[in-house]
């Protein structure tokens, strides 16, 4: 939404739009100089910048929080390269739209973020290219392998929403409508994880994907998938570095790729990241499994990293925010169980008032899209999704705790202050040692429920929504599905 | 308890007013209070006989008047927990902290006000319930107490801050009458100690045994202080002879 990367899924794969964006930006800087040296012009000043949008797991991706250090197979390539000329790596994260603008601007050398090697681009820059991929079809295992597309009229597919597939998909259905066959049903899923469930689970027939991202994906899901089909698309072979137009820089990088390739170290590389096929090719061999009800497709969804990481998220949203709302409410409860009035009470009257009636999630809205206009401070980087979760579930939160802390209060016979004054305890005391003890026994089941409900029935939402507004990867996002 | 000689009053109250709103609860009160004196304030329910003693350790704070308790002035400015450590009470419903055993209940005020070792505050306390007559009742809570003796726990609970003085606000008005004749034992032990007591009960008998004077209450005035035998038998005003007519008939 407001995120830097929440628009990231959208473009992700949308090669076609950032090739034109890259014609429409890219200056005529054609005269590079023709150097003997070893070490090519983009490395400047013993350091390598590339730009590099980090999205496509193994390619680029950001494992865990930190945007600023993206890991992946581009990531150690672009290293391979720094060591070659012994130069220093810089890298540079930006929206994808921000690539090849980059580029042109001498923001960084290379533009190196799994991108499909295609002539459009090739008119505004140069292009080597480190490594094949191909789109792919894939299916739960035991699913009989196809000969064509035309095979997939009728059938459901999962693509993650927001992608070029979708486009693809879209040009395939056409030729299938024009020769009299019925579509493909296209079901769109906000994460590649989900997408991937949906096949396991039996939802749709196949899901669509990038080659290198679904044998990265295998290694967690072990050889529950097997390619269906790879469909020979024109343009869809290579991924390339880019670099500013300059014909000796290409020759030296071309030159430096091949010698990495010859000595072993793509391949390694390769296999680090599993980006090449390194699952057992005998899908069609257990056919008889694909009608039944598969335990352990059920059981790995809900042992998936990225479900776990879901339910991590959420147990810590519900137990922080709570353990801030009941520190706020007790004393917001004490003054409005108290018999005097002030200004202070009527306006925690509003307070509680308004965050018990105002739709939940008008208020995470409220949070993340209208304070920041308010205070600046909340518009800095600190400020991620999942504080602002906290900030504003602990505020909503602590207006039902409140009343929780009242009754609970008020519960306590009025005796017991009496008698404790009476003894000549101080009224920290009366408070800590008598009242609160007693106060805390009644309001202790109500509270616990209280969170128990919420991150039952509210935070499967509430972590959604977070996970969705943090441009969350396939990796690390939540598969919380709302249900209301 | 040292030895005063002095003829200084324990409690001096002085043109006392209480008021709730409109409502005068109590109007213009004087009386003294001698050292080791026993008071027994008696009359009708809404008398004033509660607030009155409410105001001697100002948990209701008087609004006109001047209130000295040995010899010092009390009013706000007075810190509430030093007269409270001179000035114990008892109430009709006990106010027991359940939540606390019956020797927690007797250290916690001794260790948290008179900053009392726990070892030094549960001796104190052993050996007032040992004078109640429950001694091995310390490790039980409140509820699994009898009302009786949940009463003499709160009356060993009070003189563990060792007061000065003795307020007792009805204190056997809930219990039955076994307990009653348990807890008014206690007192008159506690009278025979010599501890200052202000107490206001409904026990005619109990008031004429131990009482050295009796204050007698009607709508928020003192109507007449007289000794018990003079009390009992010839009061001054109609409205004492009509109370004790009504209170004699059952």
């Amino acid at each position: 939404m407001i995120s830097f990367f929440s628009f990231l899924p959208l473009t992700r794969h949308f090669r076609l739009a950032a090739a034109l964006a890259g014609i429409l930006v890219a200056t005529a800087g054609l005269h590079g100089l023709a150097q003997a040296e070893p070490v090519p012009s983009f490395v400047q000043n013993g350091v390598l910048t590339i730009c590099t949008n980090p999205t496509l797991p193994p390619m680029t991706f950001v494992k865990g929080q930190d945007v600023s250090h993206p890991e992946g197979f581009d990531i150690d390539v672009a290293q391979a390269l720094a060591n070659r000329w012994q130069a220093r790596l810089s890298v540079i994260t930006m929206d994808f739209t921000g690539l090849f603008p980059s580029l042109s601007a001498q923001r960084c050398g290379l533009v190196m973020s799994g991108i499909i090697r295609t002539p459009a681009r090739e008119k505004s820059f140069d292009a080597v290219t480190y490594q094949d991929t191909a789109l792919v079809v894939v299916g739960r295992k035991g699913t009989p392998s196809l000969t064509s597309m035309d095979e997939l009229a009728g059938k459901s597919i999962a693509v993650e929403s927001g992608t070029s597939y979708i486009t693809r998909l879209g040009l395939i259905n056409d030729t299938l409508v024009a020769a009299g066959k019925p579509p493909m049903i296209i079901q769109q899923y906000p994460t590649e994880e989900q997408v991937v469930q949906q096949v396991l689970i039996g939802r749709v027939f196949a899901f669509v994907s990038q080659d290198v991202e679904l044998f990265f994906r295998m290694r967690q899901l072990g050889d529950k998938l097997h390619v269906l089909i790879t469909p020979d698309i024109p343009d869809y072979h290579h991924f390339a570095i880019y670099l500013r137009p300059n014909a000796a820089d290409q020759t030296q990088l071309q030159s430096a790729i091949s010698a990495l390739e010859t000595d072993g170290t793509l391949s390694a590389l390769r296999t680090k990241w599993s980006v090449t096929d390194q699952s057992t090719k005998n899908g069609a061999a257990n056919v008889s499994a694909s009608s039944m009800f598969d335990w352990n497709a059920f059981f790995s969804a809900l042992t998936s990293t990225a479900f776990l990481h879901g339910a991590l998220i959420t147990l810590s949203v519900a137990l922080i925010s709570h353990i801030i709302a009941i520190t706020i409410s007790v004393p917001i409860a004490i003054v409005l169980n108290s018999p005097q009035k002030s200004v202070l009470k009527i306006v925690l009257e509003g307070y509680v008032s308004l965050f018990r009636a105002a739709p939940t999630l008008l208020q995470l809205l409220f949070i993340w899209n209208a304070v920041p206009q308010f205070f600046p401070i909340f518009r800095e980087q600190w400020f991620t999704p999942f504080l602002a979760t906290i900030l504003a579930l602990s505020v909503n939160e602590s207006a039902y705790q409140v009343e929780i802390n009242r009754a609970a209060l008020s519960a306590v016979d009025p005796g017991q202050e009496l008698g404790a004054s009476a003894l000549g305890l101080s009224r920290r005391d009366i408070y800590w040692r008598v009242i609160f003890p007693q106060a805390f026994r009644i309001a202790l089941p109500p509270t616990i429920k209280r969170i128990y409900q919420f991150a039952k029935n509210y935070l499967s939402c509430v972590c959604y929504f977070t996970a969705g507004t943090s441009g969350c990867d396939t990796d690390t996002g939540c598969t919380h599905f709302c249900f209301y | 308890m040292q030895h005063e000689t002095t003829d200084l009053p324990m409690i001096s109250v002085r043109g006392m007013s209480k008021l709730f709103g409109e409502f005068v609860a109590l109007d213009r009160v004087d009386f003294d209070v001698s050292r080791g004196e026993k008071i027994v304030v008696l009359g009708p329910s809404g008398s004033g006989k509660s607030t009155l003693i409410r105001t001697l350790n100002r948990i209701e704070p008087h609004d006109i008047g001047t209130l000295t308790i040995n010899g010092k002035l009390i009013n706000e400015k007075t810190d509430p927990i030093q007269l409270r450590c001179m000035v114990g009470m008892v109430f009709q419903n006990y106010n027991l902290f359940p939540h606390l055993s019956v020797l927690e209940n007797c250290i916690l005020a001794p260790m948290r006000v008179k900053h009392m070792s726990r070892i030094e505050a549960t001796a104190l306390a052993r050996r007032y319930l040992e004078q109640v007559g429950i001694p091995d009742q310390a490790d039980k809570y409140p509820i699994q107490l009898s009302g009786g003796q949940q009463q003499r726990v709160a009356i060993a609970r009070a003189l563990c801050m060792q007061p000065q003085v003795m307020l007792f606000d009805e204190p056997t008005a809930a219990l039955d009458p076994e307990a009653i004749v348990g807890v008014v034992s206690i007192m008159d032990e506690l009278a025979e100690q010599g501890i200052t007591t202000v107490c206001v009960t409904h026990e005619m008998a109990f008031s004429r045994r131990i009482a050295d004077r009796i204050i007698f209450m009607d709508q928020g005035k003192i109507v007449e202080i007289t000794p018990p035998e003079t009390f009992f038998t010839t009061p001054k005003t109609d409205r004492a002879q009509n109370f004790l007519n009504q209170m004699l008939r059952y």
